[in-house]
């Protein structure tokens, strides 16, 4: 039976076995390993890629963690400041205070031992008047004894 | 080689645009065993050239891939490989694995196949004239084996996504490896026949092949390959889409 056109079923299968044997051929030679290896590059980019994303994590959740032990810090560092501040108000006062009683005993001695000084200087100022009276008054009676007294002790006498 | 004008001489121009068409006059002996169309020792000649280049490739420069391409070649095979992967994907969401092969296959096929002429290598016929070897799918039973094996895919990717309803939307264009076969055919017979005409005269031998053969078979190559891989893979798509999508 002849075909139209020249068409041979023969050469049709002829052509089906070659293009086959050809597209199995670039399949296992070249489509194949091909696609593996940009497959294989494109799970490598993955890999770096979620490997990356993790790190950016893990830094990010670092930096939080660090943030806040930032802010605790600070926070210890205020309240240690707040009871620094505290402690040495406290030490300030008590210093103040044992000053003023310091002071205060320095001046109620000093007082005192103004008191006494000038207890004894009045006293040994007294004597020294009594003592100066005294002599003068000797030597008052000494200068006029012995007219006056004789004066006395004739008159004594003749009564 | 590209002007060949005294191989053609022993017929006239009308005698060697007929046999162009039909090969019925020309024919060259496959290894003796029978007489077969040009086509097809143009089919086998490329498929040896194509595979050894493959096998080359493979030893020489695949295993030197690198991460970040060094060499253009490179670009060029990840480029290749990647626009019929895409394409299948990009048409057949689903089981696209197998028609990202075929589809690669096809299209170098095609491709290298219609550039193939452009090498104008020579072939003893029987009756003992030198002949240039065509390109594989100016033959019609070559265009016919291609169309039809991608019908056979198309039907056989709907078979297996969705059994026998698959089968039935595939048979729904049973015009299709009639109309991809034909296509091909007249879209490669065309080519032939004007690089044909102007090869046959020696004055149009002149500056005239740097247009007709060089660049008429680097458009018609490009145009057709994307032709036939483009309706398999889009065919494909719509055979292999799960029935319940469809319904939705």
């Amino acid at each position: 039976m002849n075909i139209p056109l020249n068409i041979d079923w023969q050469q049709i299968l002829l052509h089906l076995f070659n293009f086959s044997i050809l597209t199995l051929g670039l399949y296992l030679l070249l489509y194949n390993p091909v696609k593996k290896f940009m497959d294989q590059r494109t799970e490598h980019y993955k890999k770096l890629d979620s490997e990356a994303i993790e790190k950016l994590k893990e830094a990010k959740e670092l930096e939080i963690s660090y943030e806040k032990r930032l802010e605790d810090i600070e926070k210890i560092i205020e309240e240690r400041q707040a009871s620094a501040a505290q402690e040495a108000k406290e030490a300030a006062d008590a210093i103040l205070k044992d000053a003023k009683e310091q002071a205060e005993n320095i001046l109620s001695e000093a007082q005192q031992a103004a008191q006494q000084e000038r207890a004894r200087i009045l006293e040994d100022t007294q004597e020294e008047i009594t003592q100066m009276a005294i002599s003068a008054t000797e030597k008052l009676l000494a200068q006029s004894s012995s007219g006056a007294l004789n004066q006395f002790l004739e008159a004594v006498k003749k009564e | 080689m590209l002007t060949n004008s005294q191989a053609e001489k022993h017929e006239t121009v009308k005698e060697m645009m007929r046999d162009a068409v039909l090969h019925d006059v020309n024919k060259i002996s496959l290894f003796g065993i029978m007489d077969v169309n040009p086509g097809l020792i143009s089919a086998i000649v490329i498929t040896a050239i194509m595979l050894t280049a493959a096998a080359l490739i493979r030893i020489f420069v695949i295993p030197k891939f690198e991460y970040i391409p060094a060499s253009k070649f490179q670009v060029l095979l990840e480029e290749m490989v990647g626009l019929f992967n895409n394409f299948a994907k990009q048409n057949s969401p689903h089981r696209n694995k197998f028609l990202g092969a075929y589809i690669f296959g096809a299209g170098m096929y095609i491709f290298f196949g219609t550039l193939f002429e452009l090498l104008g290598l020579q072939g003893v016929t029987t009756a003992g004239h030198s002949i240039t070897l065509p390109a594989p799918l100016a033959d019609i039973n070559g265009a016919i084996a291609l169309g039809c094996l991608s019908y056979f895919v198309v039907l056989s990717g709907g078979v297996l996504a969705n059994g026998f309803g698959g089968l039935a939307s595939a048979l729904k264009e049973f015009s299709m490896p009639l109309s991809m076969s034909f296509r091909l055919f007249g879209a490669m017979l065309s080519g032939v026949l004007v690089t044909e005409l102007v090869y046959y005269y020696f004055q149009l031998s002149f500056v005239l092949p740097i247009i007709v053969a060089v660049l008429f078979t680097l458009l018609h190559a490009t145009i057709q390959t994307y032709v036939l891989v483009m309706l398999t893979a889009s065919s494909y798509g719509s055979a292999t889409e799960p029935k319940e999508k469809i319904n939705q």
